[in-house]
């Protein structure tokens, strides 16, 4: 699971607040925060070290790959060819870079929607849920949050097969017989079907939970307080609910904006990209263009541009975080 | 009176058509795994195995260096997710509970780390690997796949860090202890079950990757479990049995590992907050 | 039932033959008898390609002479490029490997093949020269060829019996009959073809007269528009219809022989040595299968074929030449190159060594086939091609699921062209 978030899952950052809150600056010894000046970098180090080397490096070497021409031929004889921005021009003058790309915020758009409405709404089903029922259903939840993606994609392979897959046994005996030998790679629409479903089922749990999770932290007061008003179920809903969870609602979207984007696995184990390269997204292009068409300087520049595209689709969400920072800075 | 009644009975059926809906891929994984390849193939669906069988699982563990597959996964799991907690910990308790310039700098820093797709630098990572000499080994997997977590589980931490009340570290001060005894003494008893609940995802990613493996080792000695279960389709043919067992092995550990773990997280989470 | 054995001189009739001096002498001068002891060989072969029992006697001569170990390493078709490219640009490639005739020339330009004019004077002299084609690149021999092998029809004949077949079709026409009424007659599925056997498809084009490019200038170019590309393309889903594979998998996801295995299907259009596959799958297959020609238009030339082939390479990057070197003197002596022959029904690299193949009924059934078999063109830009997503794959799938030829063909001329003049 991929799925990451700021806050873990039961919102310790609601009791980090209150305990914020109770007291504020704190008596710090003042010749030992002269000592710990360091402190915080030497225990960041490690990890910045870990990051520069690990992530950066490849990264920087990606970039290095992208203005070379590297094919079959210089892999293996380990020569250097710069060929300045060739490959980027060939990427962008190129239609299909724009139409993958096009088909990847597409792909990435309705599979988050459907992830987000769903799952909200699972989320407050499981807060109206009797307690017996409610760990019935978390339990089922859970099981398809933990499975792994790559037994999950075998799965469906084998749920949609077309020779004994249970799906079109079901649709044939629910009368639409001419799924019964249906080949769900067969198309781009069909393809992109299953994958969504596989997404969408393994992503539903975590928003649901959380959702759930975040539910019970609202303070009942609040409730209480608009029921003296004079809200109905609705009106609690809008006023109460919803904007007690939006700063959950915002950071779990674009959590699942970036997780469906670069849904790699599932769209390449499932049909590896076709039929016809047609469900393709961007990491498998840059995959098959570099990898598979053993035109590796090609495919780092497909990289280095799905990495930038990433980097402009999260801005936004990191404005978010930042000003959220700023407030928790102040609380420090 | 009927309204009410069916105010009460529809979320309740939803939960059991969402609870079968989830389950069911699960539950079919299994239940082919266990069936007879008759009752696989046959027209009409077999929906509860009847005579169970333990045949698939002998076919899909009957491959070559199968154990070596299992021993190289769990290492390189457990190696990764524990460097990755011993690092991420250090970072967190600073991100957590200390001021200093550039902190922000540094929670972006992770944030975007959290968000690089790895399976677009393949290539760059195996040339890196190659020219280091490091094929076929377990420590660039390990390491890597280390780093792939190790954002993630900063970012976590830090929450859970920031949750385990600050005067409880203050009084252990109060008390003569030393900041980093006060660390070991009392907020790491208390972050046990963060640790936990954090290390899950850790071990899901590990355990999970197969494009970066599948590159860099291509001797079966240095080889991971993904890549058994991958080679499936083309080394078993149309044999879901076989395919459905490899794949009920692969997910059995995380499955237990998740509904243990998750359970033992939450609990931990919520004790925590009622004595904050 | 019986086919008249087409002598294995027969075969290689066709194959534009030398041979005018025999230069099949023994190298047993071994220089350092035990210079190689402690050295491990590592070797690719292609699943299916050599049988254990070549492998283990193989192995059993080499470590007698060299005092050296080997290790047989089997690989997988599917990704087999990809895994190769990225294995001859390391520290430790693999010594010696299985290359497919097609791929050869992709490789043997980029430098990661060892040359072997060595080995060619010392053991090739009388290697077929048409088979020996693909190993030679700008006139230099950069591989050594290893067999060679066209499709055949593997039937059931318990299935085609139960179906009433008493006589064994001469003409598509009657194949494609004794199919209908297999579906008709039996509960087993007639034909097993996926739709993306394009090794078939190749063949049906060879039949046609024609090939999937053409030159343009000095480019090769898509031919798929070509009107007998077409004509070889509906044949291909005449057939295809028959079956109930899918029709957006190759014949190896799953292997057809083990779908065959199982006793259901009424035959496949496969390599001679499929059938042993299906054998070790199911015991019990091997008293039911038979083989015969694919049957072409007229009754007078049968179907055309692909001729596929491998080539054993040494990588340039292989700290262990000469040693790779002593495998192949071993590998592709009389007496292996004979038991390969033997074993697999395959076409050995010297037509001295085609009586192996007599009483060999896969074997007797590709013969007739073969004088008219063809390749795709022996050039480098050719292997790109072959990456996943073939075009080539993609077209029959798109004609299969219901595209006129001409509209699927124009649907991927792009990409197929793209390929053809990838730059290197």
């Amino acid at each position: 699971m991929t799925v990451q978030t700021e806050r873990p899952p039961s919102g310790p950052a609601d009791v980090r607040k209150t305990a914020g809150a109770g007291e504020p600056g704190g008596p710090t010894p003042r010749a030992a925060s002269r000592a710990g000046a360091f402190a915080p970098y030497l225990l960041l180090l490690p990890a910045c070290a870990a990051t520069v080397l690990l992530l950066g490096w490849p990264l920087l070497k990606d970039v290095l790959l992208s203005f070379q021409n590297l094919n079959m031929a210089q892999l293996i004889q380990h020569v250097t060819e710069w060929n300045g921005v060739d490959n980027y021009k060939d990427v962008l003058t190129g239609e299909d870079f724009w139409r993958v790309t096009l088909r990847s915020i597409l792909f990435t758009a309705a599979n988050v929607v459907l992830i987000m409405i769903l799952g909200a709404l699972v989320g407050l089903l499981l807060a109206r849920l009797g307690r017996r029922m409610r760990v019935t259903l978390l339990v089922g939840l859970v099981l398809a949050w933990a499975m792994p993606v790559v037994a999950a994609t075998t799965v469906y392979q084998w749920l949609f097969a077309q020779r004994f897959g249970v799906v079109n046994w079901v649709l044939d005996k629910l009368g639409w017989h001419s799924m019964a030998d249906y080949s769900w790679t067969s198309s781009q629409l069909s393809t992109f079907f299953v994958v969504t479903v596989l997404i969408v089922w393994q992503s539903i749990p975590f928003v649901a939970i959380n959702l759930y999770a975040a539910t019970t932290t609202i303070p009942d007061e609040l409730y209480e307080a608009a029921a003296l008003d004079g809200a109905g179920a609705w009106q609690s809903f809008t006023t109460v609910t919803l904007p007690f969870l939006r700063p959950f609602l915002y950071a779990t979207t674009f959590l699942e904006i970036i997780w469906v984007f670069k849904a790699f696995v599932q769209v390449f184990t499932i049909n590896g990209g076709g039929p016809d390269r047609l469900t393709e997204i961007l990491p498998v292009y840059a995959y098959i263009e570099g990898v598979g068409n053993q035109h590796y300087g090609m495919g780092a520049a497909i990289a280095v541009l799905t990495i930038l595209i990433l980097l402009v689709i999260s801005a936004y969400y990191l404005r978010i975080v930042l000003k959220q920072e700023n407030e928790e800075e102040a609380g420090l | 009176m009927n309204r009410s009644l069916f105010g009460r009975l529809w979320p309740n059926v939803t939960a059991v058509v969402l609870f079968i809906g989830f389950v069911f891929p699960v539950y079919w994984m299994f239940a082919t795994a266990f069936k007879p390849t008759g009752d696989i193939i046959s027209e009409d669906p077999v929906w509860f195995p009847t005579d169970i069988t333990f045949e698939h699982f002998g076919t899909a563990i009957d491959v070559d260096h199968f154990w070596t597959y299992v021993t190289n996964s769990l290492v390189v799991t457990f190696c990764a997710v524990g460097l990755a907690l011993v690092v991420a910990l250090a970072g967190s308790f600073a991100l957590a509970r200390m001021r200093f310039k550039g902190r922000r700098g540094f929670i972006i820093g992770f944030m975007l780390a959290q968000m690089a797709p790895w399976e677009v630098m393949i290539i760059a990572m195996y040339m890196i690997v190659r020219d280091a000499s490091m094929l076929n080994s377990l420590v660039p997997l390990t390491i890597f796949y280390m780093m792939m977590i190790l954002p993630f589980t900063i970012l976590t931490l830090r929450g859970f860090v920031a949750a385990v009340p600050r005067e409880l570290e203050e009084a252990a001060m109060v008390d003569g202890c030393t900041r980093s005894q006060a660390f070991r003494k009392v907020i790491l008893p208390l972050l046990a079950p963060g640790l936990m609940a954090t290390s899950l995802f850790g071990f899901i990613t590990a355990w999970n990757e197969f494009p970066l493996v599948l590159v860099l080792n291509k001797e079966a000695g240095s080889q991971t479990l993904p890549l058994w279960l991958s080679s499936f389709q083309t080394a078993f043919g149309d044999d879901w049995g076989a395919t459905m067992a490899a794949s009920s092995l692969f997910a059995v550990p995380i499955l237990i590992l998740f509904v243990f773990l998750q359970r033992r997280a939450v609990s931990g989470l919520t004790a925590g907050a009622v004595k904050g | 039932m019986k086919r008249k054995l087409i002598s294995a001189i027969g075969i290689a009739g066709m194959m534009v033959s030398i041979a005018a001096c025999g230069g099949g002498e023994d190298t047993n001068d071994k220089a350092g008898a035990d210079g190689y002891a402690g050295q491990t060989l590592t070797v690719w072969v292609m699943d299916g390609s050599s049988p254990d029992q070549w492998q283990k006697d193989v192995t059993a001569a080499f470590e007698k002479k060299t005092k050296a170990k080997v290790k047989f390493e089997i690989q997988q078709w599917n990704g087999i490029q990809q895994k190769l490219t990225t294995a001859l640009s390391e520290e430790n490639p693999p010594d010696v490997f299985e290359i497919g005739n097609t791929q050869t020339p992709a490789y043997a330009k980029t430098g990661g093949l060892a040359d072997l004019a060595g080995l060619k004077s010392e053991i090739g002299a009388d290697w077929t020269d048409s088979l020996n084609n693909s190993s030679v690149f700008d006139g230099k021999q950069y591989a050594a060829p290893w067999y060679f092998a066209n499709r055949v029809v593997i039937y059931n004949k318990k299935v085609w019996a139960d179906a009433g077949i008493k006589e064994l079709p001469k003409t598509r026409d009657e194949f494609y009959a004794d199919l209908k009424q297999i579906g008709e007659k039996t509960d087993a599925e007639p034909i097993y073809l996926p739709g993306q056997n394009w090794y078939h498809f190749v063949g049906l084009t060879v039949g046609e007269g024609t090939e999937l490019v053409k030159k343009d200038g000095d480019k090769y170019v898509s031919n798929l528009a070509d009107p007998k590309v077409a004509a070889a393309m509906q044949t291909y889903k005449k057939f295809q219809a028959l079956s109930k594979a899918p029709k957006d998998k190759d014949e190896s996801t799953p292997q057809q022989s083990e779908v065959f295995a199982k006793g259901r299907t009424g035959a496949f259009i496969g390599m001679g040595w499929e059938a042993g596959t299906a054998i070790q799958a199911n015991p019990e297959i091997e008293k039911e299968i038979g083989y015969f020609t694919i049957p072409g238009a007229t009754a007078d030339k049968p179907e055309g074929v692909f001729l596929g082939g491998s080539n054993l390479a040494v990588a340039a990057g292989s700290k262990k030449q000469e040693l790779a070197q002593e495998f192949l003197k071993i590998a592709l002596s009389d007496q292996f190159e004979g038991q390969l022959a033997k074993l697999n029904g395959v076409i050995p690299n010297k037509e001295s060594l085609q009586t192996n193949l007599t009483g060999n009924a896969a074997a007797e059934a590709a013969a007739p086939a073969a004088a008219g078999g063809g390749t795709t063109p022996l050039i480098p830009e050719w292997a790109a091609v072959e990456n996943a997503p073939n075009p080539i794959k993609t077209y029959m799938t798109a004609v299969l699921n219901g595209k006129s030829p001409a509209a699927a063909a124009e649907q991927v001329e792009d990409e197929f062209n793209k390929r053809l003049a990838q730059q290197q």
